[in-house]
This record gives C-alpha cells, sequence and structure tokens, in this order.
C-alpha cells in the first residue's frame, strides 16, 4: 500500500560509480523485474550480489543489495544498485525503476523516513527540517525561474482545458434536471488529444533540450572491418581511432566529439561485434552492447561490397533504438541489398560525410532546433509530464465507458498536471461551473 | 423562574436539531429540544422536496447511521425519481417531492413519542459557561441546564427578511427569529458570518393552466431512501415544467433598482447554486429562457412551489414577473417570494467531530455552520447527536472520512476549508464518488452506526443479511459457465464474441453488452437473489478496477489521517514551518495529518517538515516521561 520511492543517491556526472536507491515494500518485487543475480543465486539481506540489469535491448551489469525492513536506513525494505558511473545509463536506470512503480522521491524523503521510522535521533530533527526545507525551496527557485514560469504558463493552459471539459461534464451530473443531455463524449476526447498534444510537444522539446545540453550519443556498430573507424575519422575529420586492418583492433569505446549547427554530438565507435576468445575484448564488447541501450542513435555500418551475413542481420533484428544503415565502402562493386533508410557513404573518400550528419541531427534533435523553446521541464516536471500523458491514452481508449468514468480519469489528468502548477483545488472546478452555467434553483 | 437539569440540549428542531436529539435520546441521554415555534419542527422552509443528486446520497447515508431522515422522507414522499439513470451508477441520486405538511406532522410525532426526549417551545437566549456546567437561558428565564449542548439553530439567528423595500427582523415563513442567541456566542468568542438565501412565491393551484404545461412523473420501479423501508411507495402528484420568457427578463431589467440584492440593500452573502431570478438574468443575459419546476406543497393544500424562481424583487413587481410565465398568467399568489438574512458561525472552529474547538461540549450542526439544504443539515444534526452522547459516554468520537461517505466530506470540507457561501453538497465534491453510492451506504456505514449505538437490532439485522447474501453472490462469480450451444447462442445474441472455452460468470459479466440480470435471465445461477443484489454484483464486476484503485487511494489517505496531531501540539512554537503555513495551522488546528494536508496553501513539504516535528514531539515528550519514571 504504501509508495515505493526511488532516487539517485550519488552526484551526477562525477565518480567512478553511481548509485540508485529504492526504498518501500515493492522495492524488491520492483528490482526483480529487472534485476537477476549471475548463477541465478537467490537475493540475500545485505550482501552484495553482481548481477545483470534488464535494459530491454540490453543487460548492464551491476551490483545489487537489499535491506530488508526494519534494518535498513528509512526502516523499510531498501534495494540499491551500484552502477558504472555514467549520467546517462544511471539515468536510464531511474526511469525504468519509475515506469515500473516506483515514485521520484520528494526533497530529503529517504532521511524523512528514516526519522519517522525511529533510525534516527530526535537531535537530528532540525536538520532534516533543514534539508527537507532548502531542496524544496531549491525546487521552488527553479520554478519561479522565468523558464519556468513559461512550462507553468503552459501546462496551467492545459489544465483549463481540461477544467472546462469537466466543469462541463460535472454540470449535467449534478444538475441533471437542469442541463440538457448532450453526448459530449466526442468534444471531450478531441480536447482531450488537443492536450495530448501540447504535452507530447512540451516533452519533446525538452528532451531535445536535454539532448542539447549533454550532447547527443551517437553509437557505431558493425562487423569488424566495415570500416567503423574509418567512419568515425570521417565524421570528426581527424585521426582518433586506430584505423589498421587487422580484425579487432578497436577494442574500446572510443569517444569523439564534434559540434555540427550548434550541437554536440558524442560518438562512441564500438569493438567489432562477434564472438571474441580475447578476454580484454571481450570486456569491450560488453560497453558496446550498453552503449546501444544508451545511444540516442546507432549507426550500423554495412560493407557495400559485401551481402549481409547472419551476424549482422542478428543485429539489426535486436536494435530497438533510432537507427541509421550507413552503406560504407560506396566505391566498390554495390553487393548489398538495399537497406531501409540508408545513406552510401565512402568513409576514405570522404563521400557524403555531410548528408550523414543531417542526417543524424534530424533523426536526432529533429528537423529545426526550438532554441527559443522556453517551455523546458525538468527531470520531475518531466516525469509529471510522461505520467499525465500515459493517463490520457488510457481515458481515450475508454470512450466506450460511462461518462462519469471519464470525468474520473480526466481529472486523475488534471491533479497530475496540478503537480507543476500547483492548482489541484477541487473548489477551482466547481467555481467554474458555477461562473459558466446558470443552474441553481 | 424555572430550573431544570438534563444530560443534553439541543437547540433548534429543524432537519439537524431532531436527528441530533433523536441520536441523543435514542442513546439513552436524557436531551431537551428547543424549538423558537413547536409548529416549525422539521418545516420544509423552501422547496418541498427531499434528496437529489448528491443529497439522495446523505440522506441514504444518515439512514445506514440509524437517522430519521429516510424514514420519514419514505413515510411522507408523494413523487419520487431516480436521477441521473444512465450517467453512471456512483452519480444516481434519488429526489422525492415531500407532503410539507404531513413531513412536519410525521416528524414531530417521531420526536413527541420518543423516550428520553423532552419537547418544548422556548427561544435560547444566552449561553452561560462554568467549567463542567452550561446552561441555556430562555427569553422567558428560565434555566436549563446539561453537559452537552448542540446548536442546531437554522437560519433563525438574527434573521430578517426582505421583499423590495419591506424588511422584517423574522425568521422563515414569518415565524419568530432568535434575536440575542448570536451576540451570546459572539461574546463566547466565536466569529460569526453573515449569509443570505431565499424562497420563490408559492401559488394557488387552482389558478394555474397545468393544461399548456409539460407534466414530470415520478418513476415506475420506484425506491426507497431507507434501507428498512417495506411499503412500497407510491405516486401521487405530478410536477410540471415551466419557463420564463424574454417578457419576464424585460421586467426584471426594467426594475432591477428595486432589487435589494442588486442594489445593496442586501450585503449577506448567497449561494452561487440558488441564485435569485435577477441575478441568473443579469449574470447569464445571453439566456432568453429559464427552466421553472412547479412542484405540489403537499397533499392536504393546493399551494404549488415555483422552483427556480426565487426573488426579493417588491410584490408588484413580483406579480407581474409570475403573470408574464406560460401556465401562470392568472396566477394566485398566496405567499411572497422572500430573501433571507442570518447569522451563521465561522465552520472552521469546529473539530471534525463537529464539537467546538473553543469550548468543550458545545456541539453545532446544520445552517449555523454555513451549509444550506436539509440533507446537509440533518447529516450534521446526526453526527452531532451522535458525538455529543459519546462525549457523555466517555467514549472517542465518531469521524467519518472522505472515503467513508459524502457525509465525511461534508463535515472535513467546511472544517478544513470553511465556506464561504452557503455549502450545498455535489457530488463532484466527493473525489472517492463512484465509491460512495447511494446503494452501498449500509455497506459503507451501518457498522459503523451500530459501533456508535445508534443502529438498532432490526436496521442491523436486515443489513447483516444483506451482507451475507451479497458474499453468497460474490463467491458465484467464480462458477464457470460451460461452454456449449446455449452459451454460445447467449454471448452471440447480446453481440458479444462468444468465448472458446468455459468462461467465469465473472468473466462474462466483464463485457460491455452482458450483465448480471441477463446471465440469470439465461442461466438463473442468481436466481436466490433479488435485484438489489444483481445489481450491486454488477456493479463490483463492471468497475472493479477503479473501484479498487479507489479503494487503495481510500487507504492511503486513512494512513496519513491515522497520524494524529497532539493536543499540545503548538504550531506557532515550531521551528521550520514557514509563517503563512502555521498561521494556517494555528487557525484550523487540523486533528491530524491528512487533514492538514487538504488546508489550502499547505504544500507537500510544508507536510514533511511537519511530519518530521510530529515525531519529534512525541518522542521528547516520551522521553520526558521516562526521566520522570526513572
Amino acid at each position: 500500500m504504501n509508495k515505493t520511492i526511488v532516487a539517485i543517491s550519488t552526484p551526477l556526472g562525477s565518480g567512478a560509480i553511481s548509485i540508485v536507491r529504492m526504498s518501500g515494500n515493492d522495492a524488491l518485487k520492483i528490482a526483480h523485474k529487472f534485476f537477476a543475480p549471475l548463477k541465478k543465486q537467490k537475493i540475500v539481506a545485505r550482501k552484495m550480489h553482481l548481477g545483470k540489469f534488464d535494459l530491454g535491448n540490453n543487460f548492464e551489469k551491476c551490483m545489487m543489495v537489499y535491506f530488508p525492513s526494519p534494518n535498513s536506513y528509512t526502516g523499510e525494505d531498501i534495494v540499491e544498485f551500484h552502477l558504472h558511473g555514467s549520467t546517462a545509463l544511471t539515468q536510464l536506470i531511474q526511469t525504468k525503476l519509475i515506469e515500473a512503480g516506483a515514485v521520484l522521491a520528494e526533497a530529503g524523503e529517504f532521511t524523512k523516513l528514516a526519522f519517522l521510522n525511529g533510525k534516527l535521533s530526535l537531535d537530528e530533527a532540525e536538520g532534516i527540517i533543514d534539508e527537507i526545507n532548502s531542496e524544496s525551496e531549491a525546487e521552488l527557485r527553479i520554478a519561479l525561474s522565468s523558464a519556468d514560469g513559461k512550462l507553468k504558463k503552459e501546462i496551467k493552459e492545459q489544465q483549463e482545458i481540461l477544467k472546462n471539459v469537466l466543469a462541463e461534464i460535472e454540470v449535467g451530473l449534478d444538475y441533471p434536471e437542469e442541463t440538457e443531455f448532450v453526448d459530449l463524449k466526442n468534444s471531450i476526447i478531441e480536447k482531450v488529444s488537443q492536450v495530448y498534444e501540447e504535452i507530447d510537444k512540451i516533452i519533446s522539446y525538452s528532451e531535445q533540450t536535454k539532448l542539447i545540453k549533454s550532447g547527443v550519443s551517437v553509437a557505431i556498430i558493425g562487423k569488424t572491418n566495415v570500416g567503423k573507424s574509418s567512419l568515425l575519422n570521417a565524421l570528426i575529420g581527424e585521426e582518433k581511432a586506430i584505423v589498421t586492418d587487422i580484425e579487432g583492433t578497436t577494442r574500446d569505446i572510443v569517444e569523439a566529439k564534434i559540434d555540427y549547427n550548434g550541437v554536440r554530438f558524442n560518438f562512441y565507435d564500438t569493438a567489432g561485434i562477434r564472438d571474441s576468445i580475447d578476454a580484454v575484448e571481450k570486456i569491450g564488447i560488453e560497453k558496446s552492447k550498453r552503449m546501444l541501450d544508451i545511444a540516442n542513435i546507432v549507426l550500423i555500418v554495412l560493407d557495400a561490397s559485401k551481402k549481409i551475413t547472419k551476424e549482422e542481420k542478428d543485429i539489426i533484428e535486436k536494435l530497438k533504438s533510432p537507427h541509421i544503415f550507413v552503406v560504407n565502402k560506396s566505391d566498390k562493386t554495390r553487393v548489398l541489398e538495399k537497406q531501409k533508410e540508408e545513406i552510401e557513404v565512402s568513409a576514405l573518400a570522404n563521400k557524403n560525410i555531410d548528408i550523414l550528419k543531417k542526417k543524424i541531427f534530424e533523426k536526432t534533435i529533429g528537423d529545426n532546433i526550438n532554441f527559443n523553446a522556453t517551455t523546458i521541464a525538468n527531470e520531475r516536471q518531466l516525469e509529471i509530464l510522461k505520467q499525465a500523458k500515459i493517463q490520457i491514452k488510457e481515458a481515450m481508449n475508454l470512450r466506450d465507458e460511462s461518462i462519469e468514468i471519464l470525468s474520473l480519469l480526466i481529472k486523475k489528468i488534471w491533479q497530475t498536471l496540478g503537480k507543476i502548477t500547483g492548482e489541484t483545488e477541487n473548489e477551482d472546478i466547481i467555481s467554474l461551473i458555477f461562473s459558466r452555467f446558470c443552474v441553481g434553483k | 423562574m424555572m430550573k431544570e437539569t438534563y444530560e443534553a440540549i439541543v437547540i433548534g428542531a429543524g432537519h439537524a436539531g431532531c436527528e441530533s436529539a433523536l441520536a441523543l435520546a435514542r442513546k439513552g441521554h436524557r436531551t431537551l429540544l428547543l424549538t423558537i415555534s413547536l409548529d416549525a419542527v422539521a418545516f420544509l422552509a423552501c422547496n418541498p422536496s427531499i434528496g437529489g443528486t448528491a443529497k439522495g446520497q446523505l440522506v441514504s447515508e444518515i439512514d445506514a447511521l440509524g437517522g430519521q431522515m429516510g424514514i420519514v422522507a419514505d413515510k411522507t414522499a408523494i413523487q419520487i425519481r431516480m436521477l441521473n439513470r444512465g450517467r453512471g451508477p456512483a452519480v444516481q441520486s434519488l429526489r422525492a417531492q415531500a407532503d410539507k405538511v404531513k413531513y412536519h406532522t410525521e416528524m414531530k410525532k417521531v420526536v413527541e413519542s420518543c423516550p428520553n426526549l423532552f419537547l418544548k417551545q422556548a427561544e435560547a437566549e444566552k449561553i452561560l459557561i462554568s467549567d463542567d456546567k452550561k446552561i441555556v437561558k430562555t427569553a422567558v428565564g428560565d434555566e436549563f441546564e446539561a453537559k452537552v449542548i448542540v446548536f442546531a439553530t437554522g437560519v433563525y439567528l438574527n434573521s430578517r427578511i426582505i421583499i423590495g423595500s419591506y424588511t422584517e427582523n423574522v425568521g422563515p415563513n414569518g415565524f419568530k427569529n432568535a434575536k440575542k442567541l448570536s451576540s451570546s456566542l459572539k461574546d463566547l468568542g466565536y466569529k460569526l458570518l453573515r449569509f443570505k438565501t431565499g424562497t420563490p412565491a408559492r401559488i394557488n393551484a387552482r389558478s394555474v393552466n397545468f393544461k399548456e404545461l409539460e407534466e414530470q412523473y415520478g418513476d415506475e420501479d420506484i425506491q426507497s431512501f431507507s434501507f428498512i423501508t417495506k411499503k412500497k411507495i407510491k405516486n401521487r402528484a405530478k410536477c410540471y415544467l415551466t419557463y420564463t420568457n424574454t417578457k419576464t427578463h424585460e421586467i426584471i431589467q426594467s426594475n432591477l433598482d428595486k432589487a435589494p440584492s442588486i442594489s445593496g440593500e442586501i450585503t449577506g452573502i448567497g449561494p452561487r447554486y440558488c441564485p435569485s431570478i435577477e441575478t441568473k438574468i443579469v449574470r447569464f443575459a445571453d439566456k432568453d429562457r429559464h427552466q421553472l419546476f412547479l412542484e405540489p406543497e403537499s397533499l392536504s393544500t393546493a399551494e404549488v412551489y415555483i422552483q427556480g424562481f426565487s426573488t426579493s424583487m417588491p410584490t408588484d413587481i413580483q406579480k407581474q414577473m409570475i403573470h408574464s410565465v406560460k401556465g401562470l398568467e392568472n396566477a394566485e399568489i398566496m405567499r411572497d417570494s422572500y430573501a433571507i438574512e442570518y447569522d451563521c458561525i465561522d465552520p472552521q472552529q469546529l473539530n471534525l467531530s463537529l464539537e467546538s474547538k473553543l469550548h468543550d461540549g458545545l456541539f453545532f450542526a446544520g445552517q449555523i455552520n454555513g451549509t444550506s439544504g436539509y440533507e446537509e443539515a440533518a447529516a450534521q444534526g446526526l453526527i452531532a447527536g451522535i458525538n455529543a452522547a459519546l462525549k457523555l459516554e466517555g467514549k472517542e468520537s465518531l469521524i467519518l472520512s472522505r472515503g467513508d461517505g459524502y457525509i465525511g466530506v461534508l463535515i472535513d470540507d467546511i472544517v478544513t476549508k470553511g465556506t464561504n457561501e452557503p455549502y450545498r453538497m455535489m457530488t463532484s465534491r466527493a473525489e472517492y464518488r463512484l465509491s460512495l453510492r447511494q446503494d452501498n451506504a449500509d455497506l459503507r456505514l451501518t457498522q459503523l452506526g451500530r459501533n456508535a449505538g445508534l443502529v438498532d437490532n432490526k436496521r442491523f439485522e436486515i443489513f447483516l443479511k444483506k451482507k451475507d447474501k451479497l458474499e453468497k453472490a460474490i463467491s458465484k462469480l467464480n462458477d464457470k459457465l460451460k461452454i456449449d450451444k446455449k452459451l454460445i447462442d447467449f454471448f452471440v445474441k447480446n453481440k458479444e464474441n462468444p468465448p472458446k472455452n468455459s468462461i467465469k460468470v465473472k468473466e462474462a459479466i466483464k463485457r460491455s453488452n452482458i450483465d448480471a440480470k441477463k446471465i440469470n435471465e439465461e442461466f438463473g445461477i442468481f436466481a436466490e437473489f433479488d435485484d438489489e443484489i444483481i445489481d450491486e454484483l454488477n456493479l463490483i464486476v463492471k468497475f472493479e478496477g477503479y473501484l479498487k484503485q479507489q479503494q487503495e487511494d481510500i487507504e492511503k489517505a486513512r494512513k496519513t489521517e491515522q497520524v494524529k496531531i497532539p493536543h499540545d501540539f503548538d504550531f506557532t512554537k515550531q521551528k521550520g514551518l514557514k509563517i503563512e503555513t502555521v498561521q494556517k495551522l494555528s487557525t484550523i488546528k487540523p486533528e491530524n495529518l491528512g487533514q492538514a494536508s487538504r488546508i489550502s496553501g499547505v504544500s507537500p513539504a510544508d507536510i514533511a517538515v511537519l511530519s518530521v516535528l510530529i515525531k519529534k514531539h512525541e518522542g521528547e515528550k516520551s522521553e520526558r516521561k521516562n526521566k520522570k519514571d526513572v
């Protein structure tokens, strides 16, 4: 019944390890959805377990520890994941846990729980209160900043649409004798889908901005020796990766950065995907696989002069991230089958490289950058908007339900958005009923 | 000068006062019920109807807890309709035309014949409070003493009626008002509010041209408010529908300067949901007509109530207005429409038990708390009565949560948020509406009423039987319907894809074109159960997901309500709370964390801080105690 909270409890972007922590009744249940210890051992209390975290397309190796209630920091069940210190990976894992039912922790919530459950001494109360206040003030400061004010205004407009829909439904329900029965369903669905589109736009703007800030990650993947390294060199215009003719030279992910149209692109060359016995290379391959999940886009490099192999087909089938087929060695005779959304390039001759860059840009950032988009949601707001998006989808799928149920679902969406704007008072809807409709004896 | 002592005194014998007094007396406490006029006991001062949206739910909740309103409403109903059929199960509400004369006499009879209950005509004038003694002094100088007092004075406190430029210091319908009691309350420290309401004219039925008007009948399959009413109610009256028109609006427009509510003569705050016709015309100028319902007041009188036509215009204008309406061209006006202003208290001065925060043993219920409506009044009266009795018995109060029922929503709303207009119950106020239905009021509340000592054996047995039957019926939901031609035909007939294998009854009911009733008609699975149970099953299955979700939300809220804020917790002495928050908290003095979170302007971060402070307070208290013990 109690909610299970989650937070990244180490500073982001620095440090070799980052920790994602969950507390609550469902912590272990949620953890089990993703994590399996190696060698299938059972999870034991207060022991570090090496295992795999299921990221959907791939697995991430990490450590996990479980502290059952009441012998934990908060007094509730706690699960911690100790991960490689990558910002993108850590955030991805937090998002997965939220999708599975955990909620993002409020300001100072872990410490608060620890105190309420008698884990901390009474003297510590003041410190905890300071922590809650300062964290929530920090959030409030962001909320009052101009960029965020714009977001609030836009969300408020969406809430206004929903509020009007609710008032229309509710006046009929509370004053059935004074209002004519009109079937509102179609107009409701229409207005709600309008809200859906707006929210979706804000989400993608925000994600775009996040991308622009952090840089776009581009992974280059392909069979050994299709010219991944030379492609990377062509893209960045300097010799960064080692280019040789011997299979498996690129053992580590090589990172390179370019600025293109004002956006930073981080390229990750991956080791060639093939079964290798070389232990060092195996580590490289593991990392490559992880990259596929974290990358914003994957370049699948194929050799124009060769037929597609079974190994390549396997990779392509498994890959769920957005991707582009890069057909390299275009100067050779084409043997390779035509690929969907392909670009023919010659890395060595520097042919079509600019077209490829443009394509990468379009597929990640979009047709154009909205440099003026000030409606950017922060991490917490983004979670809220995504939740609202799911709720709207649910409501739109239930058009056959009674008007009363639709009202219930729409009110939920309105309340979810209220977490951003602060407008959650039911009285606001009731006031609208009386200002818009002439009802009452 | 006479002096008498009782255990409890209830001031006012309207809908709140009667429920309060009956609850106290039925729980065995010697109770004095004072009324300003014996002819005004349970008087339906405005429209002759009980129930309606959200109010129907309130009446059934009152009934489930062992109150009286539902029983009397069933007994005196002359027409009954279920509103909102087809708009969803939770918003269906029963509405009855009640016989105004019979309602009054019937309730008065119940009160008069109740053991331990003493009904007396007298005007309460002053309250004297000393340590354990509370005395009500009447206008003639008599003194009545008791341990607990329930104030249920309705709209009688310092009231005045207004008709055009005429105004008189009287109560509703010309009854005497209570002239001094509100100043006594003020002296005791209560913050008073001044509210306004109104009631339309009554006309003689013989002068109405009904032939011209649309008729409105009651339901054929009539239902009752009370869970113990056995007798089938009959529809014995019709209502009629007519409309205002442009001519009516012109008359009003050209005489607006004579309307006291618009000219500023009336300063009391009126309800938005019950606007006078002049307010409607000013605010909704684009509407060219407004609905008017003609409702019979009683089978024993020709008076007809014109719903939707309340005004405080001078009588000559009222007459012109009425005569401009189709069917009312020759209407004889028997009672003029009037506005009424009255004193009430700010309900934020009360605890959730309806006991005053200012004085132990003083309870408040009904319109004195700034609410409106017979049903809202009765609901509070019942709770105040039960809690006054529990206080006498030294037991813990009965506090209904927002998840328990509309009564919980009503009391939490007014006590936590206050109100700046007469408060009316609406289904949109109840966040757990889907769970708070009229049909399950008994399942939600009868056990609580039994625990509080008000539900008698007869009601309790009926409840247990229903519960038992329902459980039996629910267990049949997992029975399987065998796959055969009959089953397939049944699905096809109802335009549903037939199943490939045998199917659980529950799964079949989940299909949108199939319900428990149809299954029963075809397969006789629920043959031993009556329609009430079968309908309930349908709801339980069809709304399973939503109901479950709501139950979880209710449970979550209950958890925050279980964190009590101790009585000796001084908000002003706490470090870490914002000044505005401290001000709000120390005015409302919430009883638990859940209630605190519902105060407007209190943020989740404030609640987090508050939870830490409460824990610290409790911890330090027990440390001090331990030290002492050592």
